[in-house]
């Protein structure tokens, strides 16, 4: 019985956004495509579940480079150019950041003035250097935004992309230091350290400036049907274009011979001739488990990833709560809250650890969705990013009691802040651990961020070396591990630069 | 750092470029994958796995438990009150069915001597699953299994200390778990078991529940058919649910239909708090033309089904009165199921053509799904002519 064609003239190993991504860009180039996916459902971490009857959001706190619908970023026009229409709702504000310790508390809204007024109104005269700082990072923002798609020479980035070139050398750390700002104002503007899982002293400032003025600049939103909506969505489409997509099929092997990509075998045994696999899979993985022969991974395939360091992994703890968020005192969409000062470094250190976790985003979901619960319940989900070291060690036997302990300790945390136990309110309670990620995503060591976006592994560093990167031909990568990194919106756009590879790769053998 | 220095400063990409270069050089030039989280995430999530049957039970004169351990590989941890899925071959039909396992998660983890049990009642003849597991399971029968899943578990951050479980028929057996865990030490909570009964010759591991040696659990058989019965007789009313109330209490409900529609309006009487009641999913219906919103005069129908995997087509009957997992089961395709009650997904696949019903206790489904025409399959009937696309096992 065949199941599939004799030949595809691509196969996506993963069916995330972002081998979605990859998979219409290259169907509207009219290639052949297959996507095979191992969970049973679209969209990898991009998804929500049904509880209770009442559906939740499995991971999405807030989606970039969505913008207005009349002022559309770089996601938005790719969703509107595809004809995938989202309900995307604006998330009310960026975010509070609370910090008892340091006497922070502080509401961000999106808006770059808006944003220094609101600092300025509670830390008067800092209104100029809050702004020239984020309109540094917006200039940087820009620059990124025409480079990763239109490379140019050097002398042409220093008339053109001054800002850019000038501050890609240093941290985020270092380029904030430049800035005449009191100590509480650098904590504030560091709040979302956490989404990108690296303290400012080790984190280029160019991502800092992209995260900055995209979530600023733009506002952040969410789905109305959760991520889900946009992993069927984006699903939906690839069925439309002619893309196969087929669940619960776990790809083993890469079949390469003399540096070429073969072919695909899969679990089940089926073996699927292609040339051409764009893999979501981390190249760790890949290059350790599913290259076959194993003779055909280069030494220099292990160097890189050897090289390179595995970022953040998630535990999340998703609640329904049996009354509204007034009644629990909750009045934000997003809160991230520290119990120490905004030591970062520290904090990353205590990242490597099982907790507990001083610093918390907490989301609650119905502020942004108010129809996303019944009447008089609350969806609420509070999350830390740990780096996977710390769960190492863990033996299945302890991993109920590992996974509890620390999720208590986080409730605790929060119903403290709140001045409500949350812990008498809960209807529904899941966590989300390394392990789940791994389950679910098969991402290797759970981490849902590739690789740290550190100075030793800078953003411009691997556009630059991106094509010597290909060490097999015929292979791109697209996910959180590719280039542009980690988030829901990135890994679009990773997915559509493998898409780009993939098609540059045939151009080149005349197919 | 010389801020003057830093502004006039126009080599950083080539500085950090020629920094990644140099570590990937200098980089380990053999495979160090390490995944230990990917390990664990394996044990605890195993691919299917042969079972054995090495043991059977007679635990009441319509019942018996199954002693069945790994073939090969090792059993998960689980938490008592989950379910194992076991795949059967009777006829042409190849299906699965849920069972919750009724032995203790201690018993699954101890070394060679590991082992779960599940408990099967002779169903009544449309239940033929039931039947053909009663009747052909034999030592040394094996099945292939996927465990654990399910939602029907004492979860600390959730539950009172004190549960009180509303038994009914083979409902019983997720409470033997957890009676026997908690026996053992391993799980710290109160459990009263009111375990409701027609006659006493219908209870269900009678025996094991009586010789649990526990403060924690109490073992209540409330019996309807039987006047002279000793003991607690009718059925679960409020009254009697309170009489065995201590504080706090967490109600854990597992039995038929019929018995959940009873006990959650004695509940409602009770004004339990909705986060104090647990409910264990219950199967498809065994009537589907009975069910709320069932357009009348179309279960004797049979329709045309498309099956869809990969590129490969087969049409196949469908009955109006049976779910689209069991039409695609009897016609030899196989069909990823767990649960059977439209809850956990498994199922979950894409309905290109026609018209289905989906009762409201078993959709189960996603928001985005439900609008782009995902079903799962096994709480979903035809209404009509059906296309299905599945996936490919």
């Amino acid at each position: 019985m065949d199941f599939y064609k004799d030949h595809y003239d691509a196969v996506v190993i993963g069916g995330a956004l972002s081998g979605m991504a990859c998979a219409l860009t290259l169907a509207k180039k009219g290639k052949s495509v297959l996507i095979l996916e191992r969970h049973n459902l679209p969209g990898g971490i991009a998804t929500s579940f049904v509880r209770g009857g009442v559906e939740m959001e499995a991971t999405l706190h807030e989606m970039m480079s969505i913008g207005p619908e009349d002022q559309p970023l770089k996601i938005r026009t790719f969703f509107n150019d595809f004809g995938i229409k989202i309900n995307w709702l604006r998330v009310p504000e960026a975010y509070r950041i609370s910090v008892p310790k340091e006497n922070i508390d502080i509401t961000l809204h999106a808006g770059l003035e808006k944003m220094a007024k609101e600092i300025d109104a509670k830390y008067p005269g800092t209104y100029s250097e809050v702004l020239r700082l984020m309109k540094l990072c917006d200039t940087v923002y820009n620059s990124v935004n025409v480079l990763s798609v239109h490379p140019m020479s050097k002398p042409m980035m220093l008339l053109k992309h001054n800002e850019f070139v000038k501050t890609c050398g240093y941290s985020a750390k270092e380029v904030m230091d430049t800035f005449n700002l009191p100590q509480e104002v650098k904590d504030i503007l560091s709040a979302y350290w956490i989404y990108v899982g690296n303290p400012l002293s080790s984190l280029p400032f160019t991502i800092y400036a992209v995260l900055m003025a995209d979530y600023f600049g733009g506002g952040s939103y969410v789905c109305s049907e959760f991520s889900h909506e946009m992993s069927v969505k984006m699903a939906e489409k690839c069925l439309e274009m002619g893309v196969q997509i087929e669940y619960l099929q776990t790809v083993e092997k890469i079949l390469v011979k003399n540096g070429k990509v073969i072919g695909v075998r899969t679990k089940r045994g089926d073996v699927i001739n292609t040339e051409y696999v764009s893999c979501s899979a981390y190249p760790n993985t890949c290059y350790s488990r599913m290259i076959e022969p194993k003779s055909e991974v280069p030494e220099a395939a292990y160097r890189s990833v050897n090289a390179r360091k595995i970022s953040v992994t998630c535990f999340s703890v998703v609640l329904l709560l049996d009354k509204s968020p007034e009644e629990l005192n909750i009045h934000d969409y997003s809160v991230f809250s520290s119990e120490t000062d905004m030591n970062l470094d520290k904090m990353w250190e205590s990242m490597k650890t099982q907790g507990p976790y001083d610093y918390l985003t907490t989301i609650c979901l119905n502020y942004a969705n108010p129809d996303c619960t019944p009447k008089g319940m609350t969806s609420l989900s509070i999350t830390t990013l740990p780096l996977p070291e710390g769960f190492l060690n863990v033996k299945a036997d302890d991993y109920f009691s590992m996974k509890r302990r620390i999720a208590k300790g986080m409730i605790d945390t929060i119903s403290k802040q709140l001045g409500v136990n949350l812990l008498d309110h809960v209807l529904e309670v899941e966590i989300e651990s390394p392990m789940t990620i791994s389950h679910y995503a098969g991402a290797y060591q759970g981490g849902i961020y590739g690789y740290q976006h550190n100075m030793d592994d800078h953003i411009v560093a691997r556009l630059q070396m991106s094509e010597e990167e290909n060490y097999i031909h015929g292979l791109a990568f697209s996910g959180a591990h590719a280039i542009s990194g980690n988030g829901m919106s990135p890994v679009i756009t990773n997915g559509r630069k493998a898409a780009k590879t993939l098609l540059e790769m045939m151009s080149e053998d005349g197919k | 750092m010389k801020i003057k220095g830093f502004l006039q400063d126009v080599g950083g990409a080539g500085r950090v470029t020629k920094k990644r270069e140099e570590l990937f050089s200098q980089a380990d030039k053999t495979d160090k994958a390490n995944d230990p989280i990917s390990a664990v995430a394996k044990e605890l999530h195993p691919d299917p796995m042969m079972l054995t049957i090495t043991e059977i039970t007679v635990v009441s004169p319509t019942a018996k438990k199954y002693r069945l351990i790994a073939k090969d590989g090792v059993l998960p941890p689980f938490q008592a009150g989950q379910y194992v899925s076991l795949e059967m071959k009777i006829g042409d039909t190849l299906t699965t069915r849920p069972y919750s396992i009724c032995s203790a998660p201690f018993e699954a983890r101890n070394g060679k001597d590991s082992f779960i049990e599940i408990t099967v009642r002779k169903g009544r003849e449309c239940n033929f699953v039931a039947n053909y597991f009663y009747n052909e399971a034999k030592v040394g029968s094996e099945f292939r299994a996927s465990l654990p899943f399910g939602h029907f578990y004492y979860e600390e951050l959730r539950d009172a200390k004190n549960i009180v479980a509303l038994a009914g028929g083979s409902g019983i057996t997720p409470f033997y778990s957890m009676a026997k865990e908690i026996e053992h030490g391993t799980l710290d909570v109160n459990l009263t078991i009111l375990y409701g009964s027609v006659s006493t010759k219908d209870i269900i591991l009678n025996k094991e529940l009586s010789a649990i040696k526990s403060e924690k659990v109490r073992f209540i058989n409330v019996i309807s058919g039987e006047d002279d019965y000793q003991g607690e007789k009718g059925f679960i009313t409020a009254d009697l649910i309170k009489k065995y109330s201590q504080g706090d209490t967490s109600y854990f409900v597992c039995g038929p239909l019929a018995m959940y529609n009873f006990v959650a309006s004695e509940l409602k009487k009770l004004k339990i708090p909705q986060r104090r009641i647990r409910m264990e999913i219950f199967g498809a219906p065994s009537d589907i033309s009975k069910a709320k919103g069932y357009p009348q005069g179309l279960e004797d129908k049979v329709f045309s089904l498309t099956v869809i995997r990969g590129i490969h087509q087969d049409v196949i009957p469908a009955l109006a009165k049976e779910n689209l997992a069991d039409a695609i089961e009897r016609a030899g395709i196989k069909i990823p199921t767990n649960c059977r009650s439209g809850a956990c997904g498994f199922c979950r696949c894409k309905l290109e053509k026609g018209e289905v019903f989906v009762p409201q206790v078993g959709n189960g489904r996603r928001k985005a799904d439900e609008e782009a025409n995902y079903i799962h399959a096994c709480s979903t009937y035809p209404l009509s002519d059906c296309t299905v696309k599945i996936p490919i096992l």
